[in-house]
């Protein structure tokens, strides 16, 4: 028995000298290692360009090595926030600008990155790419591209087939309901059971289109009200669009996918989904249902003041923590990192596989799915406005969700709705602190 | 070396395991007690609070359908799965159906399955694009069929309830069958030649013999119940609305989503002062009861 203890021993302890020999190796051969996190799924084909990126930083930078931990969804931040609980993050990290990884950005953890990115960097990218993170105001990362998070996708096929055309006005489009219903379609297909997608692809953007982004920052602040028109006009807009039955039956019980789901299988004319939708589309669907397939804004809205604005919001990028600036050799390595992937070489890249990138290219010259065709004219044909739950706190926002979705199976009402949301605003909400 | 005297050799041996327990259930429990008198904002701790988080929570709605949801599905537990599983081991223990190993493989057989792996099942037989509500649009020529039970204020935890009943009922079935294959047969054959009713071969051998086990069963069902989570989580997320919340969702969100580490560790400590009430309450009524029987 005190034999095989003795061999259990030995063994376990020659085993980690040989781990601990091995890490000696790699950082004598002058190779400079930094642990990464990476909220990203390599084997999905959403991030075929991540790794085309990945493999070229590794082939121009042979002597940066990163050691990459993958996790996706909630999985992600449930261990990033046990890491951050006990200060130990990696080197580099998947960071948000807005209150999602607050947890490393609003405790000290993450380096602010401005004084590391100088002016000549900054001209070559879209000027929304460079808007204060955090509540310091602050860069924790450079964000790659945008997500843009309001998108009609239609089925002009269907459309054609019906005899109509995309509704330039809210008017026209309730208009559609009884020819569309007629023939046995739905109008339009979108998946509340979250119940975030309504605030997320709806709300902002009709928040947008009455009160400008100057109204929703001032509301935040406490220098306007949620009691005020844009906030209720825009709440009425959803409560039209449930009251004329334009949503498929069962919207508050259907998820994405499904909603998704219907619309790929043409029971319905309209999708209301985000653009980054596109990539999945042009991997399920045929051509021929693709190329049918338009991707436009919410039409006009009674007495808006501003026009065909879609909402968008900095994606999320990479982050460098705090720790590292004490070791000269990491962070000029996590530096070229996160240039690299943002920067020229890694937009270009990416931009072969369809993102539209917030440094500025030519994206003309790259040939892309026909989808991805779509998101790069999208883009660049509508103004962006903001994403509501990015700039209000997350349990105030939860609280609203649900409000709207009760409001959707028809209890409640938006001035109601936008009182009570005022109220924890005014009491809680960080922006008014 | 001097020779340990009994008593702390005892003290020595247990010494091992009483700091695992004190390490990983009563440091915890205080820690959270701490916490839950703590306010946080932005990621830190910015006070202490004294009792305001226990005020916040008793007084929030959603807190009280969670706690509600909760009971509802304790009652389900302690009154639907126990009962239904000694009827069930009962039926096969008899032998009163023919195939009782067919029968006991095919109740057993939701235990094993993931609860959110049956959370998605179920949703994909009833969603607005399920085969369930494909099927009665096709038949009924009406497109607009939902299971309207779904987004109703009141019955929307019925499916929650009959999911878990389904589930976990097979569990308690097994635990009462193997209790009941201890009562040697020649107790019910003697039962039977003395001309004693079925009825009073349950009242007065089966749950008697059972008492212990029904307790131990009770205990677990009323702890399971009160930190129902992924069931639920994965099956309805808490909604429509919050007409599905349960204290277990309400905590993970206040703690994880919303980062108040305060207000989660209140509900939290008031979980585990409902557990401990709760199952000491079962702990008075068993002893009542075995005082009956003897």
């Amino acid at each position: 028995m005190k034999k095989i203890a003795l061999f259990a021993l030995v063994l376990v302890l020659s085993m980690s000298f040989a781990t601990a020999a091995g890490t000696k190796e790699a950082a004598k051969d002058g190779k400079v290692i930094l642990t990464a996190y990476m909220q990203i799924d390599p084997a999905n084909d959403q991030y075929a360009g991540h790794n085309a990126v990945m493999a070229a930083f590794a082939e121009k930078y042979p002597n940066i090595q990163l050691d990459i931990e993958y996790a996706s969804g909630e999985a992600f931040h449930q261990k990033f926030q046990s890491m951050a609980a006990s200060k130990k993050i990696p080197d580099v990290f998947t960071c948000y600008g807005g209150a999602r990884t607050a947890y490393v950005t609003e405790t000290g953890l993450a380096l602010d990155i401005s004084p590391y990115i100088d002016d000549a960097f900054k001209a070559q990218f879209a000027s929304a790419t460079w808007l204060p993170q955090g509540s310091a105001g602050v860069l924790y990362m450079i964000p790659p591209s945008f997500a843009v998070c309001h998108s009609i996708y239609a089925n002009t096929a269907i459309l054609n087939k019906l005899g109509l055309r995309y509704p330039e006005t809210f008017e026209e489009l309730v208009a559609q309901i009884p020819t569309i219903r007629a023939a046995g379609y739905y109008p339009m297909s979108m998946g509340n059971k979250d119940p975030w997608v309504v605030n997320s692809w709806l709300l902002g953007t009709f928040i947008e289109r009455f009160g400008g982004r100057e109204w929703i920052l001032k509301a935040a602040k406490g220098e306007a009200s949620f009691t005020d028109e844009p906030f209720v006009k825009a709440l009425e807009v959803i409560q039209a669009m449930s009251k004329e039955g334009l949503f498929s039956p069962g919207v508050n019980q259907m998820s994405n996918t499904e909603a998704d789901q219907e619309f790929y299988q043409q029971k319905s004319v309209y999708l209301i989904d985000a653009a980054w939708r596109t990539s999945a589309m042009d991997s399920q669907l045929p051509e021929a249902q693709r190329k049918a397939i338009d991707m436009r804004v919410f039409p006009a809205l009674p007495g808006e003041k501003y026009h065909n604005t879609s909402s968008a919001t900095a994606s999320e990028g990479f982050g460098i923590a705090k720790a590292v600036e004490k070791d000269q050799a990491k962070l000029d390595a996590a530096l070229a990192f996160i240039k690299f992937y943002a920067g020229e070489e890694g937009a270009s890249i990416r931009a072969q596989f369809g993102e539209v990138p917030s440094y500025n290219l030519d994206l003309n010259k790259f040939s892309v799915d026909v989808m991805q065709g779509k998101f790069v004219e999208f883009s660049a044909t509508y103004p962006m406005g903001y994403v509501f739950d990015s700039i209000m706190d997350g349990e105030g926002v939860n609280l609203l969700n649900t409000d709207i979705q009760a409001m959707m199976m028809g209890s409640g009402n938006p001035k109601d709705i936008a009182a009570k949301y005022e109220a924890w605003v005014a009491k809680n909400d960080s922006n008014r602190d | 070396m001097p020779r340990l005297n009994k008593r702390s050799s005892y003290f020595v041996l247990l010494l091992p395991a009483f700091i695992i327990y004190l390490a990983i259930i009563i440091f915890p429990i205080f820690m959270s007690l701490g916490l839950s008198f703590t306010e946080w904002r932005r990621f830190r701790m910015t006070g202490f609070i004294g009792l305001q988080n226990y005020a916040d929570i008793l007084s929030d709605p959603v807190f009280h359908r969670s706690l509600w949801n909760n009971i509802q599905i304790m009652l389900i537990s302690v009154l639907g799965q126990i009962p239904l599983g000694i009827l069930l081991a009962y039926l096969l223990h008899r032998k009163w159906v023919k195939g009782t190993k067919f029968f006991e493989f095919m109740i057993f057989l939701p235990i094993t399955i993931s609860s959110v792996v049956i959370a998605l099942l179920w949703n994909r037989v009833f969603s607005p694009v399920g085969i369930y509500t494909t099927f009665v649009r096709m038949i009924t020529s009406n497109p607009d069929y939902v299971v309207k039970i779904f987004e109703s204020e009141k019955y929307a935890m019925l499916p929650v309830l009959v999911v878990l009943l389904w589930q976990h009922t097979s569990l308690y079935m097994v635990i009462f069958l193997a209790n009941l294959q201890r009562i040697p047969n020649s107790v019910f054959e003697a039962a039977v030649i003395d001309g004693a009713k079925e009825s009073t071969i349950i009242t007065k051998i089966v749950l008697p013999a059972l008492s212990p086990v029904i307790f131990t069963c009770s205990v677990l069902a009323i702890s399971g119940s009160l930190k129902s989570f992924d069931l639920v989580y994965a099956m309805t997320a808490g909604g429509p609305v919050n007409y599905t919340y349960v204290m277990a969702l309400y905590l993970y969100q206040h703690t994880f989503t919303f980062h108040n580490y305060g207000k989660g560790s209140a509900v939290s400590i008031i979980i585990v002062i409902l557990s401990v009430g709760l199952i000491s309450l079962v702990r008075g009524i068993y002893a009542k009861a075995q005082k009956k029987f003897e």
